[in-house]
């Protein structure tokens, strides 16, 4: 576990990983993974997910809740070029209450603080769509940088979208507490949700 | 397969895959991968090789296209081709190299994009042809700009080649954009570049 | 993800209709979506079938959903299939599993959201279906819903010793009003 301001950076174990399999169709998902086809994910998806985040190296899957203990989302950073030490920064708040929250923004510093401090990387890229005003305000807040516009790259629900995107040097980044005490991060106060189980594998029919 | 004013598009078959050793180890890759040096053996190529060939299995509609690229009387020159297709947003990844450094420049590789461009918008019904390149290969950068492509994304100090940072470059053109390989021909003077090859002076 | 409609919902086909597809493959629901073939599945046999459809939809040819009433029961099956990309089109194939769920507008309803999805989320411009001529009900639908009957396969299937005639219906993008518009026209309406 590594501790944030806001929220704390956990493993996916089985009762965070459940989580996913409601999350892996949730919006906020959809809008992190942009350039993957919309479409529905089993549990057979979610497991092979997780599978392949944990064997890659290159890259990792962290799981992020409240301070009491509330799952909210996930980290990710992939397609990590090791000889420029450049990768993708993702993240999403799978708990929809969370958007656009100061947990999110925590989530993403504290990424970005993994990747330049620990994974000593150069480099982070991001995607965002133009009407994603949380993830905009919050890639902006962290400080990345808008590097461009791929236009119409994106198939979004009847129309053709632009790709936002961004990029974050090591140089550009001072550091996770100066940033955090630049930023007045304010905890959103929210109840947590109940806990959800593991399912039964015998059970059939309706969940 | 596709025939154009000074190569042809062909199938990337055993004539290119046996210069691929040459290509991987040399200049060109360079240029290409934005700054890295390889040393691949033989043995290391074959085992890519078998690798390309089982992703390309795997990967059935999301798959690229490739081919070989070869002047008129046949001499594999390199690759073009669609390095990534995405079904569902209709847009297609490009990706070149041309192997062998006296055919960079003069009208080789634009020959090879026109045709392939064609081919993208006109058989596999996509949307927007992009590209990367990095912000030291002037070359590229300037025939983006002759085929019409709009520089779209500066991704800073992203490239590390000869211990330099340089960017990627991410460069685009809408199906709505594209005239026609025919209308890029005239414009770029392909034709007359053809005769002087085949008259000898170039 | 899922797709909301007013009598079902689309949701992942998941291992909450993995041991019901053995039942319903093994029924008469089966008989109409396989046009007049009777077929007898074992729970490995159907097991290994979602393993062959789980890759054929990682390499992006075909895309499924688990069909449940509003309740949560679930109740069939739906497939986007065959997707040729460079074409644009794909094959639709539906399953109402349960009997009881034929007729009512629980199929038309997750006709209705799956042509929608087709259309807006993976760009496809043209969406296909077969049927037998025995089958009054899907031609009824396939009418009401705006697809085109585009040729007809005479004598082409076998259904429990009649020949019928295999139906091809087809619906381009151009002609699709959309599904609030069909909706209101067929007064599709969330039950009590």
């Amino acid at each position: 576990m590594i501790e944030g301001t806001l929220v704390d950076f956990v493993p996916f174990e089985d009762d965070f990983a459940i989580y996913l399999e409601t999350w892996m169709n949730e919006e906020a998902w959809f809008r992190a993974h942009l350039w993957e086809r919309r479409e529905p994910h089993t549990e057979h998806d979610v497991k092979k997910y997780i599978e392949r985040m944990e064997k890659d190296e290159h890259g990792a899957l962290i799981g992020f809740q409240a301070k009491n203990g509330d799952p909210i989302g996930a980290v990710i950073f992939d397609h990590e070029w090791p000889r420029v030490r450049k990768a993708e920064a993702r993240f999403f708040a799978g708990d929809s209450r969370y958007e656009g929250s100061d947990e999110v923004l925590d989530a993403l510093l504290m990424l970005v603080r993994y990747c330049f401090e620990t994974r000593n990387l150069h480099r982070l890229d991001a995607v965002a769509l133009p009407f994603d005003e949380a993830k905009l305000d919050h890639l902006r807040r962290a400080g990345f940088v808008h590097e461009g516009t791929l236009r119409q790259h994106i198939r979004w629900d009847g129309d053709y979208v632009d790709m936002e995107m961004f990029g974050l040097l090591d140089s550009e980044w001072p550091g996770y507490t100066a940033k955090v005490a630049g930023l007045d991060l304010q905890p959103s106060g929210l109840e947590p949700k109940p806990r959800l189980e593991k399912k039964d594998e015998k059970k059939d029919g309706a969940g | 397969m596709l025939e154009g004013l000074l190569v042809d598009l062909v199938p990337y078959g055993k004539a290119f895959l046996d210069l691929d050793h040459r290509w991987m180890n040399h200049e060109a890759s360079f240029w290409s991968s934005g700054g890295e040096r390889h040393f691949m053996s033989q043995a290391m190529i074959a085992a890519r090789h078998a690798q390309w060939a089982e992703e390309r299995e795997r990967a059935g509609g999301g798959a690229g296209v490739g081919f070989g690229v070869q002047t008129k009387d046949g001499k594999p020159l390199g690759y073009f081709g669609i390095n990534w297709l995405s079904a569902h947003h209709r847009v297609a990844m490009l990706g070149a190299k041309i192997g062998e450094p006296q055919y960079w420049g003069g009208g080789y590789g634009t020959d090879a994009l026109l045709l392939l461009l064609d081919y993208t918008f006109d058989w596999l019904d996509v949307r927007k042809a992009w590209l990367m390149t990095t912000s030291m290969n002037a070359r590229v950068m300037r025939q983006m700009e002759k085929a019409g492509f709009r520089l779209e994304v500066r991704q800073r100090q992203s490239a590390l080649a000869d211990g330099v940072w340089y960017d990627w470059l991410a460069y685009g053109l809408l199906r709505e954009e594209w005239p026609g390989r025919a209308a890029l021909v005239e414009q770029l003077g392909l034709r007359e570049r053809a005769a002087a090859l085949e008259s000898g002076t170039k | 993800m899922n797709l909301e409609g007013l009598l079902v919902d689309l949701v992942p086909l998941g291992e909450r209709f993995a041991a019901l597809e053995h039942r319903w493959e093994n029924g008469e629901a089966a008989f109409w979506g396989d046009v007049g073939d009777r077929q007898f599945l074992s729970l490995a046999a159907v097991k290994r079938r979602q393993e062959e459809r789980a890759a054929r939809k990682d390499q992006g040819l075909q895309s499924g959903f688990g069909i449940q009433a509003k309740d949560g029961t679930p109740i069939g099956v739906f497939v986007v299939g065959d997707i040729k990309p460079h074409l644009r089109l794909a094959i639709l194939g539906v399953q109402i599993g349960d009997p009881q769920y034929w007729g009512g507008g629980y199929g038309t309803d997750a006709l209705l959201l799956v042509v929608d999805y087709a259309f807006e989320w993976l760009d496809l411009h043209r969406l296909w279906l077969v049927t037998m001529s025995l089958n009054a009900r899907v031609m009824r639908q396939m009418q009401k819903v705006g697809f085109a009957l585009e040729a007809r396969q005479r004598r082409a299937t076998l259904a429990d010793g009649q020949w019928h005639d295999l139906l091809f219906y087809g619906l381009l993008r151009e002609e699709w009003p959309g599904r609030e518009v069909l909706v209101e026209r067929l007064g599709l309406r969330a039950k009590g």
